[in-house]
Formats: structure tokens, sequence, C-alpha cells
């Protein structure tokens, strides 16, 4: 495969997305959401605050590819979504006496485009891809996977909860996706990297010119500080963190690091990678019904509660542990990937104040710098329980 | 950005609470007291807030030479009464708590007094005198407040000197500012529109809950050891986040807060997708307060209408 450079104009892409707007491709793509147009703007206080942005950025199908932001930072949720809806039907049916009759859902999907993904939310795509893919083949996941060709956008870095760097993602990486985009002067250079993403740049060869060498070298230059910047909010040794984990499952640092947890599992419907989901069935009248999977929460109790009313993880501090490892230890020593691409939408999202940042940074202390940690651990506020 | 990846602002050794909080009379008397408290063993955790790497955050402490941890400032949003809630056990097993409270706050504990959740002797209350609150606490200092970024709730606050609690820091503070738009004036616009608009509007809102129920898990007096969302045998409520779902779920959430809830907004703050569930709130406040003549308030004695029932209480709606 070539590894050819192209320059694209900002015109252009929004005209790439057009043409495949056009040929009724579905472009999703991050989109600022006004608030202030739709029916929530006399609700929203935003609207009222001057010099506040009105606008929410979310990935949404383009209906017009003038919708398409290319400026702006995360979107509040990930990628996921496209992949593993909120929501599925897994099949439905229908029951006449004795007979039940079971109608599947379609596992093959049309094709569609995602334009200026984040490269950690392509990322996370591709490390879901391998529990997707272990003992049980989701054909929805890897139908929706197939389907889609992912274009991501070289990221300048949001802010001090991003640490792509640290779990072994970069905010110019092509994971997961089949071409990049890195902002360039007037434009964009793009590369692409799988046969679906050539397919992409042979199919819209008109709109792209070779990329100078003066441009290349600057857009490297940028994409070099965009990863400095990123592995400026953390630096871990993820193996060590790993193995740490796996070894130390009752050490305070694991066992007490919910104490201001709300067990809101807002953490798990943000991110990127976490997966799991609980399948249930809800009738629809008499006799037929849907069964759906939607997306669940090992931050919530009732994830683990068993027909006896038994609850392994019946306190908050265990459920955040097993988060922790199964996102840093769990997953890793099975699929050779952390669950985790260091998007920071958790630590983002938590009001209360749980920190992935620092939660990671403790733990690499303890792991390599055992001497230091007990002076760095999070948990020093939240000692071991005391008899009353 | 050293500071960020240090986790040196939560290791305490006794620090001054980083850069952001400022030390203030009613700091130093609130650090002093939480000091005695905890020496002379009178509670076991003193739950405040702290200054973190990312702005104002909830902090136990259990270590009297760590009281200086505790900050007060317009970033302590949080209602950490929250961890009082049955529902805690991880916090409780602490043992006895010593909570520092806003005005706003204090009503919550009254409602888990009323409602039996806890008796009065399991904690003591710090309050602190409050000038009103940001609406976003994630900043690293605070700034003065202004109509643009006050916490709406906080405008025409009614508990400006809290009677619940045990110990009461600081000086008095100026009422906070009037907000752009106050959440009465966002319920009377909004009931300007015609149904179709406002059933657009929230549809349009409850389509963007992923059910995460942060809502229920933040909210001081979602004290239900089984959610009713949670369910199954019969599901009252389906769990899809779809239209109906969602639906029936914000609906159910409301009206098991009738009467109930204290206004902290802490259910809106919390939501990752940002419903605004604090108008739904102050509309039932509105409601029960014109048809109960009740207001909720931080007098444990006082019954509220769900505990209640009298013979003239209008009942034109039982058919």
């Amino acid at each position: 495969m070539s590894d050819e450079r192209f320059f694209i104009s900002e015109s252009d892409l929004r005209a790439l997305a057009a043409d495949l707007l056009a040929t009724g491709t579905e472009v999703i793509a991050p989109v600022a959401v006004d608030a202030c147009a739709s029916p929530a703007a006399m609700a929203s206080s935003a609207c009222m605050r001057p010099g506040l942005e009105p606008e929410d950025l979310e990935y949404r199908a383009l209906t017009d590819a003038a919708e398409l932001d290319l400026a702006r930072g995360l979107p509040i949720l990930s990628l996921k979504g496209y992949f593993l809806p909120e929501h599925e039907a897994l099949c439905r049916w229908k029951q006449k006496g004795i007979a039940i009759e079971i109608e599947a859902v379609p596992t093959e999907f049309a094709p569609r485009v995602v334009l200026a993904a984040k490269p950690c939310d392509s990322a996370a795509l591709a490390v879901v891809d391998e529990v997707m893919n272990w003992d049980y083949k989701d054909e929805l996941w890897n139908g929706r996977r197939a389907a889609t060709t992912i274009i991501n956008l070289a990221c300048p870095v949001i802010d001090e909860s991003c640490f792509c760097t640290a779990v072994g993602a970069a905010p110019d990486a092509i994971k997961g996706a089949d071409a990049l985009l890195t902002p360039v002067k007037d434009g964009y250079v793009l590369e692409a990297t799988t046969e679906k993403g050539h397919a992409l740049v042979e199919a819209h060869k008109a709109r792209l010119s070779p990329a100078a060498d003066a441009l290349t070298a600057g857009a490297d230059v940028d994409r070099a500080a965009a990863r400095a910047r990123a592995a400026a909010n953390l630096e871990i040794d993820a193996g060590s963190v790993r193995d740490w984990i796996s070894t130390h499952f009752e050490d305070p640092l694991l066992a007490q690091l919910a104490i201001r947890c709300n067990g809101c599992g807002a953490c798990s419907s943000v991110c990127p990678t976490c997966h799991c989901f609980d399948i249930v069935d809800e009738e629809e009248g008499v006799g037929r019904g849907t069964r759906r999977r939607c997306w669940d929460s090992c931050q919530a109790s009732s994830f683990t509660l068993h027909a006896s009313g038994h609850n392994p993880r019946d306190d908050q501090h265990s459920r955040y542990r097993q988060r922790i490892n199964h996102k840093f230890s769990i997953y890793p020593l099975k699929f050779g990937e952390v669950l985790c691409t260091g998007c920071g939408r958790c630590t983002r999202v938590c009001h209360a104040g749980q920190d992935l940042v620092e939660i990671l940074q403790a733990i690499d202390i303890a792991a390599r710098r055992p001497d230091e940690a007990e002076a760095a651990a999070p948990a020093a506020d939240a000692p071991s329980p005391v008899a009353p | 950005m050293s500071e960020t990846a240090t986790g040196a602002k939560t290791s305490g050794g006794g620090g001054g609470g980083g850069g952001g909080g400022e030390i203030t009379p009613g700091v130093k008397e609130l650090r002093e007291i939480a000091r005695e408290l905890l020496e002379a063993g009178d509670v076991r955790v003193i739950i405040g807030w702290e200054d973190a790497r990312r702005g104002a955050r909830p902090v136990f402490v259990t270590d009297p030479a760590e009281a200086d941890k505790l900050i007060f400032d317009a970033r302590c949003v949080h209602n950490l009464v929250t961890y009082l809630n049955p529902r805690r056990d991880h916090v409780a097993e602490l043992g006895k708590i010593g909570l520092v409270v806003k005005g706003c706050d204090v009503k919550a504990v009254a409602g888990l007094l009323r409602e039996a959740q806890l008796g009065r002797e399991d904690v003591v209350l710090i309050g602190v005198r409050c000038g009103g609150v940001l609406e976003e606490n994630e900043m690293p200092a605070a700034v003065t407040l202004t109509p643009d970024n006050v916490a709406p709730r906080c405008y025409g606050c009614d508990n400006r000197e809290p009677a619940l609690v045990d110990h009461l820091v600081g000086e008095p503070q100026p009422e906070p500012p009037r907000p752009a738009q106050t959440i009465d004036e966002r319920i009377a616009a909004l009931e300007d529109k015609p149904l179709e608009e406002r059933w657009a509007f929230w549809t349009e809102q409850f389509s963007k809950c992923v059910r995460c129920y942060a809502c229920r898990q933040v909210c001081p007096l979602c004290v239900c050891e089984r959610c009713v969302a949670d369910k199954t045998r019969p599901q009252w409520i389906e769990s899809s986040p779809h239209a109906r779902g969602n639906l029936s779920w914000n609906i159910t959430r409301a009206l098991h807060l009738a009467g109930r809830c204290v206004g902290c907004g802490e259910c809106e703050r919390f939501c990752p997708v940002g419903i605004p569930l604090s108008l739904v709130n102050r509309k039932l406040q509105q409601i029960v307060a014109e048809r109960y003549d009740y207001t909720v308030s931080d007098d444990p004695e006082q019954v509220a209408p769900i505990g209640d029932y009298r013979l003239d209480d209008e009942q034109e709606f039982i058919k």
C-alpha cells in the first residue's frame, strides 16, 4: 500500500462530504448543536450567558456538508453509540399459542463514513473489536464496523484531562480508522492506511493533490507537539500498572478508591471503550415484543446482583475497583490492549471529582516507585474503616 | 503541567488546600472546628470541600492534621448531604460524620430526618454562611459571582442563617446576584409556549437521556434501597433509553421527589447529557406550594405533604 500523502483544502473536504451525501452515503461527523436554535433555547441557561458558547459538539449524521465542525474539541459522547447503540433490537418475537415466530434483525449495513473522528474515539473501536470477536462474534458490531470508513482528524489535545499517549494511543493515531487528516494552512494533509481508506482516496482523487514536502513536514511538527502536550499530562508504564493491579486486589489504594464516587455511571456512558450491555425483553402488546440490548454500567449495584440476592460487588469501592481493574489489568492481560484511550471524558463528566489522571498516576507510582507511593496516594483521605 | 500528574494536591500532608481556596476567617474557623471534632473523637470523618487538580471537590478528612485541606468558596457547589444517604454504605463505614453544609444543603438533612433515614445524633453539621455558588465548580480558583456565572438556584435563597446546624462559621455574606434569567422565568417562558412546543421541548430533552441514573445516584433524597426503575418483576419502567422508557423514567423520578426535592440542582449538574431537570423539579415545587401551601425548609418537624393527609386536601383529581 502506498503511504502517499495528499493535500485537501477545507472547501474540498466539505465538497467531499457533500459528494458522499449526494450518493446517499451516511456521513457521521462532529456537529455543533446549537442549543439556542432548538426548543431547548428557552430553557437553556447557556443561551442567556453572553460570551459563552451556546453549542455542544456531538457526532451526528450530517444533513448538509456545511454542518461539519472541524474546529472544536471533543464531542460529549464518543463514537461508541454508532457501533453499539444505547439501545438496539436483537430480535422481535410473536407468540400464538405454542408457536413462536422470531424475526431476526439485519446484520448488514449500508456503507457509511465517519469524518473528522477523534483519534481516541477510533482507537477505542479497535480495542473493543477484541472482545466483540473473542468467544462470540458480535454480528451487529462487526457489521457496522465493516460498513464504516473512518477518517480521523489529528487532535491538538483538548485539556488537562487528556492522556491518550499514556495508554498507547496518540492525538494523531490512525488506530481503528482508515485515514488521517492533519490540519495545515488552508486545509489538511490526508493519508490513508487501510483498504477502505485507499478506496475512499481513490474515489475522491479529483479533490486531492499531492502534498508538498513542506506541508507534510509542518504537519509532522504539529503532530509531534500535540503528542508532547498529551504526554505532559500523564506518563505511566501501562505494563507495570497492569501487573501491579493484578497482584494488589486488596491494596487500600485499589480497595478504597471510590470514596467520593456517587456510583452514577456517567463515566461508563461517556467512555468510548465501556461496552457492557444488558439484554431485556420488552413486550409490545399481547404476544409480541422486542429483545433489546442497552448500555449497562458496572458502577450500578444491579450490574452484579445475583438472583439469590447476593451481590459480589456490594459497595461502591469494589465497583470502582472493577472499573479500574477491567480497563487497566483484566483486559490487557486477556487481549493485550488497555481498555482506555485516554480521552478523559470520565474525568470531565465527574462532578464529584473522581479523577482518572490522578488515580493512574498513583497506581503507577505504587507500581514503579513504591517508596513514594504513601505520599502520593489519592486514597490518603480515604483511610481504612475505623471501628466506631 | 507537572502538577496535573503528581497527585500532590490530594496527598494532603496538611497542605493549605492548594492554590485556589482563599483562607478567610470563616475557612480558618471551619478548619479549627473540624480539627477539634476529630481530635475529640466526636466524629470520625469530616466531609467538606477541598481544592483539587480540576477545582473544588468533596474531601473526606479523618486525620485532624489534615483539617487544613478544607476550603469554602463559591466553587463549593456540591450538596454533600448525598454522602449521608443510607445507600452510601462505603461512606457510613467510616464512622460518625461531621458534614459541612450550606443553607440549601441543610434542607436535605432535614428531609432525611423527616423521613426517618437519619437520626439527628448521627451527624454533626457545620454550617457555612454562603453568598451563593457558581454554576460550575471546575476552575482553579473562585471568581466573583455575576448574573452570568451564579447558580440560578441561589436567587432568593431563603436559608442564609441555617438553624439546624451545630456550628455556623463565616461572616454574613452579601446576597447572591440575580441570574440573567431565573429558574422561575425560564419556567414561565416555557409555559407561554403552546402545548405542542412544550411537548417537543421535553421530548427532545428526554431523548438525550442515556439512563445512567446519575440524577438518582447523586440525589440526597433518592433513598430507596431498590429503585422502581431497577425492578424487573414486573418491570414498571422500561430500561431501554428509547422515548417510552426515558419519558417513563424521568416523570417517575420527578413525581417521587414532589414535595421532597430541596432544589439543590445536583441532578441537573451531574446529568452527562444536560437535561434541564431543575425546571421539572422547580415546577413541582411550585405546584406543591400552590396546592398544599408547603415550601421545603430546614425544619425537620415540618410535616411534608407526602407524609400527611388532611380532610380538606383538594382531591378533585380522584374520580
